[in-house]
């Protein structure tokens, strides 16, 4: 199990540690928060590859962090002799036995820490001092990672060439297999790494021996006419046969088939689906590291259900998941606790969230948790109503959208207030709540959430009983039935309170779309004041 | 109790029975299999994999490989943070007054042989126990050769082995104590040589291991078996050596050689000449071996040009010091059939000399 990831100089990352949770991280943010760059790194770390290749081979200018390099060639500029960037990324894994051999002190760690744990750096290669120093003359953004090596460690300060048998990582991306081969590397090894040794050699050799049959009986013939050809060189004779080296090996040309469709050809949702039913199946060699990409792409909102239950199902004790997504649905489901959330600053993720909660949440999948997880600053309302009454009033007091100031109005629609609170509270987060008093005294209300609340950051605001039970009495309480009527539009012979209790939503919207303003009832207008600052 | 030391005789198939050791053990038994000299870790090497192929835990480290791997480079911050060892210095030795990191590395970061085990045994205490946890979980066996070449700190560290939970083997032959691992030490100099020896048996009596003597040689002769055990007198306590050797050739045992023989002996027996070091032998211009490169070498026949010492001890009996004793040993137990040594007054010695008439 990783217990704490650091990247150095890596794109976005830099000075970066996460420590991730023992089974489930699932990583949101907003776009180009690194998500999938944050999976790219463990990958890199743990493999030592991308894509199939070398990170050396692989290794380009675009890979270091800009602040970083720009902050070099302007230090070097200036003539001061400031060391090229590097790049790291360390796996800090848990101190178990038979991670032993991984285990020993070279490591970035102050003060001095002995744990297993592997490491991934990119620096520039001592055998091209004098080619580094002659282009740091004038130097540029673009480095020249030619001259840059990969060096690839445990912690024992053992160099390592290929990866150790027990950092076994399977990668499902969301792209999907394009290539004519039928299978990605990716796929390959997941697949190789599915087959028992034993299972792997005795396929490896009968397909061998078809090959070799093939040449033999089908080729026969066909033989037999070219080779009369002389079409070669030297007279030597030409024939056809099966490619037996390892470019045509068995990996591949043998491709899982769904129902008898070939990989290739099945439906993008289904690729991910079959790659993480291979990955994470209980077996011998089935992979620690899980790392999926936006499992919700391509996939409808059974499909994605059906494939949730099954990561569900198939997570084992060993084995630890990371999964970027952009979906509440897949974040509700897995669990908030599993949250992981990056950004500007680095990552925060859920300590202490109240397993109830989480399976509350859990309950409610549908619930857009993620919007929560990702506003800066939030505003629970009841409901839609309160949600389109207070965008106005906002608007009114500050002239410009709540969104627009990174505030967002989440409606709970009938989700327990305290859950959501917590789940805020958790996060950290600057929120503020409105409710109905539902003829309860407000203060009682309030010190039931008491526990969630915290000065300046987290607040609930409940209008006063005396001035109505719910929105819309305490609407026509601050601006006066004639005023409300007028902006409603209401005739005078229809009963103002039974209307607006029907048509609520209607209500909401002509009081929004209004040309007047309207007198905010105190706890609004005090809700408004609070979220803004 | 699960840690041996098999003190064998010279002859008695040592490298042989670590072998026949490992392809006994259970297959997937994690066991390293430490050696001093360069030239037996590729024997053993080259042996395990003829008859303990089939065991992928068995691993053969040279002993200073052993401690750069699992105990140098992993632990080094622990001393030194933020520090890394960058490579090995086999012939250098920091500066008399060297402190700090400077005493262990040199301008390169390349750490000294000489300093080697006592910077590894000092890790061992200043990683808070990260360090043995992982030698225990890494090897259920540790197996070491040639144990009477170690010296100063080597042997604190077998203390630290001998009380963790890996089995410890060691096989040696304390009489060949010829080299040492760090021969300039200062530390347990009371134990270099022959001497390592009570090292041993003090941790016996405190039941910490069980020795196992292999007296059996399958190399020398029978005269030249107890002529090899009459270098070292009874207060040393070694058993007597048993031959196995029956062969019969016209000219087996010990014999004395006359310098004006000499050369007619060569001529005659072909045998291996042998000096205790370059300094030695100077009287004959020969096809010399030192004693120290000959060890672990067979020949059928060895003549031994002696040194000052070596002469004393057989005109008068007058035992050697514990290193030149032991070097004579290994220079004696060379020789399958016969043994010359070079002498004009054999003093008080029964041995007789050769003529070269008969």
């Amino acid at each position: 199990m990783i217990r704490k990831i650091k990247i150095n100089g890596y794109r976005i990352y830099n000075n970066f540690v996460l420590e991730p949770n023992r089974k489930f991280n699932l990583i949101v943010g907003a776009n180009e928060s690194g998500k999938s760059t944050l999976l790219e790194a463990i990958a890199l770390a743990l493999t030592g590859r991308v894509n199939g290749r070398r990170a050396s081979e692989e290794l380009n200018p675009h890979w270091f962090n800009t602040e970083l390099v720009s902050d070099f060639v302007h230090e070097r500029k200036a003539g001061k002799a400031v060391a090229f960037p590097e790049i790291s990324i360390e796996l800090f894994l848990e101190d178990t036995d038979d991670l032993q051999n991984l285990c020993g002190a070279i490591n970035s760690d102050v003060p001095t820490n002995a744990c297993p744990g592997i490491s991934l750096r990119i620096l520039p290669n001592p055998d091209y001092v004098a080619e580094l120093e002659k282009w740091a003359q004038d130097p540029n953004t673009i480095l020249p990672v030619e001259y840059y090596m990969d060096d690839w460690r445990t912690f024992s300060d053992q160099k390592i060439t290929m990866r150790p048998k027990q950092l076994a990582a399977a990668i499902i991306d969301s792209r999907t297999v394009r290539s004519t081969s039928g299978v990605d590397y990716h796929l390959k090894q997941i697949l190789s790494d599915h087959l028992e040794p034993a299972e792997r050699a005795a396929v490896s050799l009968a397909y061998r021996q078809v090959k070799a049959s093939m040449s033999n009986d089908a080729l026969k013939g066909v033989n037999d006419r070219i080779g009369l050809l002389n079409a070669s060189l030297h007279d030597r004779s030409l024939s056809l046969a099966m490619d037996q080296s390892a470019r045509a090996s068995w990996d591949s040309s043998i491709v899982p088939h769904v129902d008898e469709v070939p990989f290739s050809m099945s439906g993008q949702g289904q690729q991910a689906a079959i790659k993480i039913s291979l990955a994470m199946n209980k077996h011998s060699e089935k992979a620690n590291y899980v790392m999926v990409e936006e499992p919700e792409n391509h996939l409808s909102h059974t499909g994605l259900n059906t494939l949730l239950s099954r990561i569900e199902s198939l997570a084992g004790d060993q084995q630890q998941l990371f999964i970027s997504t952009h979906s509440s649905y897949v974040l509700n489901r897995l669990g908030l606790d599993s949250l992981q959330i990056m950004g500007r600053k680095g990552v925060c993720n859920l300590p202490e969230l109240n397993p109830d909660t989480v399976a509350y949440f859990k309950k409610l999948p549908g619930y857009d948790s993620l919007r929560l997880a990702l506003a800066e600053k939030v505003v629970l309302v009841e409901g839609p109503s309160d949600e389109i009454i207070f965008e106005r009033i906002f608007k009114d007091m500050y002239g410009r959208r709540p969104i627009e100031l990174g505030i967002d109005v989440l409606s709970m629609r009938g989700l327990s207030l305290k859950r959501c609170l917590e789940f805020c509270a958790a996060l950290d987060k600057t929120v503020v709540a409105m409710r109905d008093n539902d003829g309860i005294d407000p203060d009682s209300l309030r010190d039931d959430a008491s526990e969630w609340l915290e000065d300046q950051k987290r607040e609930i605001f409940i209008g006063q009983v005396s001035s109505g039970t719910t929105l819309e009495p305490q609407l026509v309480y601050s601006n006066g039935e004639s005023t409300i009527r007028g902006i409603l539009d209401i005739k005078a012979h229809a009963d103002l309170d039974k209307w607006m209790k029907r048509e609520k939503t209607e209500c909401a919207i002509r009081i929004a779309e209004s040309r007047e303003s309207i007198t905010p009832p105190e706890y609004m207008r005090l809700a408004a004041e609070f979220i803004h600052g | 109790m699960a840690n041996n030391l098999t003190l064998a005789v010279a002859g008695s198939r040592k490298t042989q029975g670590i072998v026949e050791y490992c392809a006994n053990l259970e297959h997937d038994r994690r066991a390293l299999v430490a050696t001093y000299t360069q030239t037996n870790q590729s024997e053993l090497k080259d042996r395990l994999s003829k008859f303990a192929g089939d065991h992928p835990g068995i691993k053969t480290l040279g002993w200073f490989t052993f401690l750069l791997h699992d105990f140098a480079r992993p632990f080094f911050p622990f001393m030194f943070p933020r520090r890394r060892i960058k490579g090995f210095n086999f012939d250098g030795r920091p500066h008399r007054m060297a402190k700090g990191i400077k005493r262990f590395l040199d301008s390169n970061d390349r750490v000294y042989a000489c300093e080697l085990s006592r910077l590894a045994f000092e890790l061992i205490q200043a990683s808070k126990g990260t360090l043995l946890r992982r030698i225990e979980c890494i090897y259920d066996e540790i197996l070491i050769d040639e144990v009477q070449d170690l010296s100063g700190y080597d042997w604190e560290i077998i203390d630290v082995l001998l009380e963790s939970s890996v089995d410890i083997q060691m096989v040696g032959d304390i009489r060949q104590s010829v080299l040492a691992t760090n021969a300039r030490s200062s530390k347990n100099k009371k134990y270099a040589h022959a001497e390592a020896i009570n090292w041993f048996r003090e941790r016996e009596k405190k039941g910490k291991l069980a020795i196992v003597e292999k007296t059996q040689t399958w190399r020398c002769h029978p005269d030249i078996a107890s002529f090899s055990d009459s270098i070292f007198d009874h207060s040393w306590s070694f058993p007597r050596t048993e031959s196995l050797n029956t062969k019969k050739t016209e000219h087996d045992g010990i014999f004395f050689v006359r310098s004006e023989h000499v050369s007619d002996y060569i001529s005659k027996y072909k045998p291996q000449c042998l000096r205790s070091g370059a300094n030695s032998g100077k009287d004959f211009d020969l096809d010399y071996l030192n004693f120290g490169l000959s060890k672990g070498m067979t020949f059928e026949r060895v003549l031994i040009v002696p040194t000052a010492g070596i002469k004393q001890f057989i005109k008068t009996g007058k035992q050697l010091e514990p290193k030149p004793s032991a070097s004579f040993y290994v220079a004696v137990t060379r020789a399958e059939q016969s043994v010359a040594v070079v002498i004009d007054d054999s003093g008080s010695s029964p041995i007789g000399f050769w003529n070269p008439q008969s």
